[in-house]
């Protein structure tokens, strides 16, 4: 990534359309990734406690430990590149903004602790089940936010 | 001039990320191969030794062609990070990188010589796997390290 660092590509239209299209693309995926979490581990804190805990009157047994620490896995991989890329585009764009360092440690620290709280969650005591949804929803989001910073500061002409 | 410290930020990250990858890889391995039933991890190795799952080329397959190319484009970026190291030779990068390739090729096959019936005993999966957890880790620390 250092010709992306150090060479001067300010003023490159094909670098700003590339670059563009890869948060546009990862924009799609945090969309698609809520709705996927939202089948497999549950959209409201009932449904999730279901998922985790399995539910007597409806005879629902909980997910084995096998299926989730596996959505976990990738859980972490596909976190770590996503994020990876957009804080790399948003450190070359931003990098005079005040906040952002305080957005790139909440974005990646978020990242991180919400797939390690679902795995807490089905072993731990339920405040983690809480933690999750919050740090789940909270990094989709704030992601968002840095992809829209992004766009509104790329210069396409 | 652009701040290139910034950009140390997300790569410490990646690299915890990384370890927590590993963690859990090595556990859904060993879950794979009866850790959660009766007795632990030393029960489970044992058992490896002895007497490896059998497990279908199917199975191995569905196993291994996502590694195939996540733990290479995953091996690729962290150690790409040493090109740019001031700390750390060029030769001991180079090295290790490619001794971590040639780990992780042996750690992905190994499980096919048990299920091809080369091996009897799973005591190659555990050697390739310690090797490559390993070997990862200590590149994780040296580009730790250069940052």
């Amino acid at each position: 990534m250092k010709f992306l660092v150090t060479k001067d590509l300010a003023h490159s239209r094909l670098l700003a359309y590339l670059m563009g299209s890869v948060v546009f693309a990862i924009v799609l995926y945090l969309v698609m990734d809520m709705v996927l979490h939202s089948y497999v581990i549950g959209s409201d804190i009932a449904g999730i406690h279901s998922t985790l805990y399995g539910n007597a009157e409806t005879f629902e047994e909980p997910i084995l430990i096998d299926s989730l620490l596996l959505q976990v896995h990738i859980d972490l991989f596909m976190t770590m590149f996503a994020l990876l890329i957009l804080t790399s585009v948003y450190i070359r764009l931003h990098e005079k903004t005040k906040m952002l360092r305080v957005t790139v440690h909440t974005l990646l620290l978020l990242g991180i602790t919400s797939p390690i709280s679902l795995l807490l969650a089905y072993f731990g005591p339920e405040v983690f089940v809480y933690l999750w949804e919050v740090t789940f929803f909270v990094w989709h989001t704030l992601a968002f936010v840095v992809s829209f910073m992004i766009f509104r500061r790329l210069n396409f002409k | 001039m652009k701040n290139l410290s910034l950009y140390h930020i997300p790569i410490g990250y990646m690299l915890l990320y990384t370890v927590f990858i590993l963690a859990t890889g090595v556990w859904l391995f060993l879950l794979s191969l009866g850790l959660s039933g009766s007795g632990g991890i030393m029960a489970t190795v044992q058992k490896i030794l002895s007497s490896p799952e059998p497990k279908s080329l199917q199975h191995f397959m569905e196993v291994t062609t996502p590694h195939m190319f996540s733990m290479g484009a995953l091996l690729f970026v962290v150690a790409h990070f040493m090109l740019f190291s001031t700390k750390i030779s060029q030769r001991t990068s180079l090295i290790i990188s490619m001794l971590l390739f040639v780990f992780l090729l042996f750690n992905i096959f190994s499980y096919g010589t048990i299920s091809l019936g080369f091996v009897v005993s799973g005591w190659i999966k555990l050697l390739s796997m310690f090797l490559f957890v390993g070997m990862f880790l200590l590149l994780l620390g040296i580009v730790a390290v250069s940052l």
